[in-house]
C-alpha cells in the first residue's frame, strides 16, 4: 500500500514537472483557428495579435525582388527585440497565413524559409514583442511563376 | 528528414528538410476534385533535451518539402541530439535527429 502511494506521488510530480514545457509550446492552428481561414493580411492579424497596424522596426524580412518559381521562395526574416512569436503572411494566396513561429527562450529569432505564392504580392512579418507591441515589415515581390496551382 | 544543426560562437544554427508533398486545397480540387484531399504539415517543432527550442504552426502556402532554417542558444552541447517532429493535416507525424556538431 505504501509503495504504491509513493508510485502515485512520484507519477504526479512528473506530471506537474512536465506541464510547463507542453504549455509553452503552442499549436496556432488550435488555439486560434480563425487566422488561418482569414483571407487578407488585415484579418489574419486582427485574429493573431488583435490589431491590423505595427510599428515598422525591429523586424526584418528578405526575399528576391522578382522570384522565377512561385513554388518556392526563400524568405528570411528576423527579429531584434525578444518576442513572444513572429508570424509570415502574403497577399498573394486565398488565404493570408503562411506560419507562425513560438519563440522560446533558446529561440535565436532569426529564421528562413521557403513559401509559396500563386502571383506576385506582398509578404509581411508581423511579430509579437514581449513588451506586447507588434512590429512588423514587409517586402514586395513580382512572381514569374505562380506557385500554387501545381 | 533531413537535419543539419551546427555549433558556433554558442550559437545552433539548425537547417532542416522536410519531406511532404505540403498540397494545397487549390491544388487538390483541380487533381481530384475535392477540397478536402489536401494535405500539409501543421505543426513542427524541435527540441534538444527535452526543451522546446523551434515551434511553428504552418499553412498549405510552405513549398514542397519545406526547409527550415533557424537557430537558438543557451541549450545544447555537441553531440546532443535535436529532435524534430511534425504533423500533417491528416495526422501522420513523423520525426528525425541529428546530432549537433
Amino acid at each position: 500500500m505504501q509503495r504504491r502511494q509513493f508510485l502515485n506521488l512520484t507519477l504526479g510530480a512528473l506530471a506537474l514537472a512536465v506541464v510547463p514545457a507542453s504549455v509553452q509550446a503552442q499549436d496556432y492552428r488550435k488555439s486560434k483557428p480563425a487566422v488561418w481561414h482569414a483571407h487578407t493580411v488585415d484579418d489574419a492579424m486582427k485574429n493573431l495579435y488583435g490589431t491590423s497596424t505595427f510599428i515598422k522596426s525591429g523586424v526584418k524580412v528578405k526575399a528576391p525582388d522578382v522570384a522565377s518559381n512561385g513554388g518556392a521562395i526563400p524568405v528570411d526574416f528576423s527579429a531584434d527585440m525578444p518576442i513572444k512569436s513572429i508570424a509570415v503572411l502574403q497577399d498573394a494566396n486565398p488565404e493570408a497565413a503562411v506560419c507562425v513561429y513560438e519563440a522560446t527562450k533558446y529561440s535565436v529569432n532569426k529564421y528562413s524559409v521557403k513559401i509559396k505564392m500563386a502571383k506576385s504580392g506582398t509578404i509581411t512579418i508581423v511579430a509579437l514583442g514581449q513588451d506586447g507591441k507588434v512590429y512588423g515589415a514587409t517586402k514586395t515581390l513580382d512572381v514569374a511563376l505562380g506557385g500554387c496551382e501545381g | 528528414m533531413k537535419i543539419k544543426a551546427k555549433l558556433k560562437n554558442g550559437v545552433v544554427k539548425v537547417k532542416a528538410l522536410a519531406k511532404h508533398q505540403m498540397s494545397t486545397y487549390n491544388m487538390m480540387e483541380k487533381k481530384t476534385g475535392n477540397r478536402e484531399d489536401a494535405n500539409f504539415i501543421t505543426h513542427i517543432s524541435a527540441t534538444v533535451n527535452g526543451e522546446t527550442v523551434f515551434d511553428a504552426s504552418t499553412s498549405q502556402f510552405l513549398s514542397k518539402n519545406p526547409i527550415f532554417k533557424f537557430a537558438f542558444q543557451g541549450i545544447g552541447a555537441k553531440g546532443d541530439k535535436l529532435v524534430m517532429t511534425w504533423v500533417d493535416r491528416k495526422g501522420n507525424t513523423k520525426s528525425g535527429k541529428s546530432k549537433i556538431k
